[in-house]
C-alpha cells in the first residue's frame, strides 16, 4: 500500500492548535474547537438514556447525522488542506481508495479513534475497525447492549460520501447521505474493537 | 506546552501513541467543527422529550468544573479573579471564543462574549436565530464561577440575555447564585 500510516500519524499528531486573537480556530474551511471528550460523550449518553426506548433510535440517528455533516465538511477541508498536501498527498497513488486510507490515518492522528480500514469494495462498501475510541468511554465498567459510537458512524459514512458520492457540495444538498454506516461491534459492548460497515444508502 | 497570556494558563498537551488519544492537562480532548457543535445545539433546541438546553448546559458544567478545579489546585491559584481570568484564557485557547468577565462576586456576575464558536458557527451554517443558543457557554460560565468561589457545581444560574446569534453586537450572560 502506498499510504505510510505510521508516518502520517507521527507527523500529524504533533500539530498543536490554539484559538486566535478572537478565541476562534478557523481551519479546514470550518471553525473548530478542542474540547474535553467528556462533554460530547455526556450529552450523547444522557440524551439517549433520557429518550426512552421509543425515541432512542431516532435520537441516535440525529447524533449520527451531526457527525455525518461534520465529517463531510471537515473531511473535505482536511483532504484539501496544506497539512494533507504536504504529508499525505504525495503518498496517494490510487484515487479515491488511498485517500480513504490516508483519511483514517489522519483520523487516528487527531484522536477521534484509533481506526483503520479492513475492507473496501470501491463505490459499494467499506469496513472499518476502531481499536480505541473516546466514545466507548460512556461505559467504564460492564457492557452495554447498544453500541454508542455515533460520531464514528457518521464520519465513516461521510468519508464514503466524499470518495464516491460525487463532487463535494458545500451546501450539503448533494453528495451528503449517499452512504450510511452501521456499527456491528463495540468496545462499549464488550468486544475487542468497534466495527463499522458503510454501505450505499437505500 | 503552551503558555497563554499574562496570567499564563498552561496547557500540557500529550498524544498517547498506544491509544492514539490527545489530552490536555490529563483530560482527553478532541477536535470537532462548528457543524458538529451546531447540530448538537440544534438537537438540544428541538428535543421535546427532555429539557435538552439544560442538559447541554449541565454537561458543559460537569465537564469543565473538574478540569478547572484540578488546574487551580495544581497551580495553587486561590484568587477568584485570577481563576476567572485563567478560565477565559482556556475558553479562548479551546476555540470557544473571546470571553470577558465584566464583573464577578460570590453572589453574581456578568460575562461578555465578543466572539463565540457556538454563535458564529451557527450563523455560518444557518444564519441568525431568534433566541440565544449558547447553552454550552452557560454551563461553562457556571463552572467558572463555582470553581472560582469554591462552591459545588450547580451553585450558579446563568442566563444569556444578549446574544450574537440574534444579531446583538456581543453576547451577555448574567450570573446569579442559586
Amino acid at each position: 500500500m502506498a499510504i505510510d500510516r505510521k508516518k502520517i500519524i507521527d507527523d500529524l499528531s504533533k500539530i498543536e492548535v490554539m484559538g486566535n486573537d478572537e478565541g476562534l480556530i478557523p481551519a479546514f474551511g470550518v471553525y473548530i474547537t478542542q474540547l474535553p471528550t467528556r462533554f460530547w460523550n455526556s450529552f450523547a449518553d444522557r440524551l439517549i438514556r433520557q429518550a426512552g426506548p421509543d425515541l432512542q433510535e431516532s435520537a441516535e440517528g440525529l447524533l449520527v447525522n451531526a457527525a455525518h455533516e461534520c465529517g463531510y465538511h471537515t473531511g473535505y477541508g482536511i483532504i484539501t488542506s496544506d497539512e494533507w498536501n504536504s504529508v499525505v498527498k504525495p503518498m496517494v497513488k490510487k484515487v479515491p481508495e488511498d485517500i480513504l486510507y490516508g483519511a483514517y490515518a489522519v483520523f487516528t492522528a487527531w484522536g477521534w479513534a484509533k481506526a483503520d480500514i479492513i475492507e473496501i469494495v470501491p463505490n459499494e462498501r467499506m469496513v472499518v475497525r476502531a481499536y480505541d475510541y473516546y466514545e466507548s468511554d460512556v461505559v467504564s465498567g460492564g457492557i452495554s447492549d447498544r453500541p454508542s459510537a455515533y460520531m464514528l458512524r457518521g464520519v465513516s459514512a461521510a468519508f464514503m460520501d466524499l470518495a464516491y458520492g460525487g463532487e463535494y457540495d458545500p451546501t450539503g444538498k448533494s453528495g451528503l447521505y449517499t452512504f450510511k454506516c452501521t456499527q456491528t461491534q463495540g468496545i462499549e459492548c464488550g468486544d475487542d474493537y468497534g466495527e463499522f460497515i458503510v454501505q450505499r444508502a437505500a | 506546552m503552551a503558555i497563554l497570556g499574562k496570567t499564563q494558563f498552561v496547557l500540557d498537551h500529550k498524544f498517547d501513541r498506544r491509544s492514539s488519544r490527545h489530552s490536555m492537562n490529563g483530560f482527553g480532548h478532541v477536535f470537532h467543527c462548528h457543524h458538529y457543535a451546531s447540530l448538537y445545539t440544534q438537537l438540544a433546541e428541538d428535543a421535546s422529550f427532555v429539557d435538552a438546553r439544560k442538559l447541554l448546559a449541565d454537561c458543559s458544567e460537569d465537564t469543565f468544573y473538574p478540569f478547572l478545579r484540578q488546574y487551580y489546585e495544581r497551580h495553587e491559584t486561590t484568587d477568584p479573579w485570577e481563576r476567572l481570568e485563567l478560565a477565559s484564557q482556556y475558553y479562548a485557547a479551546s476555540g470557544l471564543g473571546a470571553m470577558q468577565i465584566r464583573n464577578a462576586g460570590p453572589d453574581s456576575g456578568e460575562v461578555l462574549l465578543a466572539h463565540s464558536h457556538v454563535d458564529e458557527g451557527w450563523m455560518k451554517k444557518w444564519g441568525k436565530n431568534s433566541t440565544p443558543v449558547n447553552h454550552l457557554t452557560r454551563g461553562y460560565i457556571a463552572a467558572c464561577f463555582s470553581t472560582a468561589f469554591d462552591r459545588p457545581s450547580r451553585s450558579f444560574e446563568v442566563r444569556e440575555v444578549e446574544s450574537l446569534v440574534t444579531g446583538a453586537e456581543r453576547s451577555r450572560f448574567v450570573v446569579v447564585v442559586k
